[in-house]
């Protein structure tokens, strides 16, 4: 008996892990996805360009910071990993892996970045 | 010839749901749909990042997109048709791939194939999703171009 498949690749984690946390950051998204659309739907009362305004936008945000910083993080994981095995899947990148999964990254944490000085700096 | 054209790998051929399965055309538009919610997410996040830099700011960014006329409610409900159908068909697949439900029961490979996890469940599950999803996608509409006159 041999070493059990790795299947790392060119991941810094293993695809098992990364389709893990696919599924879990998408279960988390159904909610948090949900809630801030209802944010914006008829249901809370307003127009929804009234839900636009500087002043709803702001206190959205502010009273519900930690919803927001939730679906920062899972919709920017969810959405970056999803790309990278689009790309995977349709280019079998097997020597340029590494670049793949270097690009993917930075732009997972450029804008996890921005999302997150949005987070802090509004009040 | 016809046929090894039909399963051909590459960018086009994966997107191509014709001659294939309700699962494939399923496939095809839960990737379509989340290229379009990815695009959106970065324009969305950097929309946001306005409120940060004050009223004005983001009244210039507001003012910048109602410039877009119609175009904007239309691009709106794109995306929310985008994220209807993306999460619900995506609650199929954790029930599909993480708790092995709607599958049907595995069976030997006997020709011709007949996959079990194509089964009367999966169809069904399928055309439910549409139906809910282009009702809510039908309110949204409303929701969304109605205020603007649009319809």
């Amino acid at each position: 008996m041999g070493e059990p498949l790795e299947d790392r690749g060119n991941s810094l984690m293993k695809e098992s892990w990364n389709m893990l946390l696919t599924y879990l950051t998408a279960a988390a998204l159904v909610f948090v996805l949900t809630f801030h659309l209802l944010l914006q739907s008829p249901l809370v009362g307003k127009a929804f360009e009234d839900t636009l305004s500087f002043g709803v936008a702001t206190g959205n945000l502010v009273y519900y910071r930690v919803v927001f910083g939730l679906l920062l993080v899972t919709a920017v994981i969810h959405g970056f990993n999803g790309v990278r095995v689009l790309v995977l899947e349709w280019l079998h990148p097997t020597k340029m892996g590494w670049l793949l999964n270097l690009v993917i990254l930075v732009l997972m944490a450029f804008l996890l970045a921005v999302g997150t000085v949005t987070l802090v700096v509004v009040h | 010839m016809k046929e090894e054209r039909r399963y051909k790998s590459g960018l086009i051929p994966s997107l191509n749901p014709f001659g294939f399965n309700i699962e494939r055309w399923s496939y095809t538009v839960h990737r379509a749909t989340g290229v379009i919610l990815v695009g959106y997410l970065t324009a969305h996040i950097f929309e946001t990042f306005q409120l940060g830099a004050g009223s004005a700011a983001w009244a210039n960014t507001m003012a910048a997109l109602r410039s877009l006329g119609p175009l904007e409610m239309v691009g709106l409900w794109i995306v929310a048709g985008s994220a209807l159908y993306h999460g619900a068909n995506g609650i199929r697949l954790i029930l599909n791939e993480v708790f092995g439900k709607l599958m049907g029961k595995p069976i030997l490979p006997v020709y011709p194939y007949s996959p079990t996890s194509l089964g009367r469940n999966q169809r069904v599950a399928v055309w439910t999703i549409t139906a809910v999803v282009l009702l809510l996608w039908a309110w949204a509409g409303l929701y969304l171009l109605a205020g603007l006159g649009v319809i």
